[in-house]
């Protein structure tokens, strides 16, 4: 079984955001992942469930493997990173929602099943640093 | 070299510093050449969360003992903590500014608060916790907490 991971030809960069359930960072780097996955950059940056990889799942695996990784960690564990890199893949850029925090303190993210403005927006400017990173990672491809 | 008592409650494993005091809410005051270093302790860092931003007042604030000295704001909440000590700031940690996760990393190190002159040490240290006081106290309320899990 492989998941909702997605095979296609078009150059991609991988996101693997925190998995954390019950944590307003773990929401904080899921709903970013939404949205650069969903709107900022649909056609280049797609989704790979961490618990995908954790269980091994071969299609997971095989999109790490083969395309750059952004990861997006809710806390000190970096899980996302972790796990990415023991599945063979290459982080290209690590974000940890706490860095992230540090450089928007107006955004201060409260909620846990959903969060509220501060938190949403936080999201928001998370998605913003990681489409420049995917956008950085397919020209640098494209280039290559 | 400092020494360590040490306990484990539940998975977390907690240590206080024996050669400092420690008021009620886990700042630690240790006195070097006649000045006075302030922390958190390792519990509180623990219980706090990752540290987002803290906040010291500055040098050349006076402060009388229990004033508010600081306020850290974590993942989980904003807290401020009282001065163990009364006296005027004359140093604070400049890591605070841009790298607050140093009270989680080494709080009883790299991560300390400021540092303090103080006004009659002797007398703030009788008001405050010796390392076995506050081990006990911190191992009942590390205890409690972890009931409510």
């Amino acid at each position: 079984m492989s998941g909702n991971v997605q095979n296609n030809d078009t150059p991609r960069v991988v996101i693997v955001p925190c998995s954390g359930i019950g944590k307003t960072y773990g929401t904080v780097s899921r709903e970013a992942a939404y949205d650069l996955i969903e709107d900022l950059r649909p056609e280049t940056a797609q989704l790979v469930p961490l618990s995908l990889l954790v269980l091994g799942d071969k299609a997971a695996r095989q999109a790490v493997a083969d395309s750059p990784a952004i990861t997006i960690d809710g806390c000190k564990l970096a899980c996302a990173t972790k796990m990415v890199q023991e599945s063979g893949g290459t982080v290209a850029q690590d974000f940890a929602v706490l860095d992230v925090y540090r450089r928007y303190r107006q955004f201060k993210p409260q909620g846990i099943a959903e969060l509220d403005e501060g938190g949403e927006l936080l999201a928001r400017a998370l998605a913003e640093e990681a489409a420049e990173v995917v956008d950085q990672l397919i020209a640098g491809g494209q280039n290559g | 070299m400092t020494e360590f008592l040490e306990t484990t409650v539940d998975k977390f494993i907690f240590r206080v510093a024996t050669d400092r005091f420690y008021n009620g809410e886990g700042v630690w005051a240790k006195e070097e050449n006649g000045r006075v270093r302030i922390g958190l302790s390792d519990f509180v860092q623990q219980r706090s969360g990752d540290v987002a931003f803290a906040e010291i007042k500055p040098i050349e604030t006076s402060l009388a003992f229990g004033d508010e000295v600081a306020m850290i704001e974590t993942i989980k909440v904003n807290i401020a903590f009282t001065s163990p000590v009364t006296g005027i700031i004359v140093e604070v940690n400049p890591a605070m500014a841009e790298a607050p996760e140093a009270i989680n990393q080494d709080p009883f190190g790299e991560g300390w608060l400021a540092v303090i002159e103080p006004i009659d040490w002797a007398a703030d240290r009788t008001r405050l916790l010796d390392p076995q006081a506050y081990f006990a106290r911190m191992k009942t309320e590390a205890e409690e907490e972890a009931k409510k899990l």
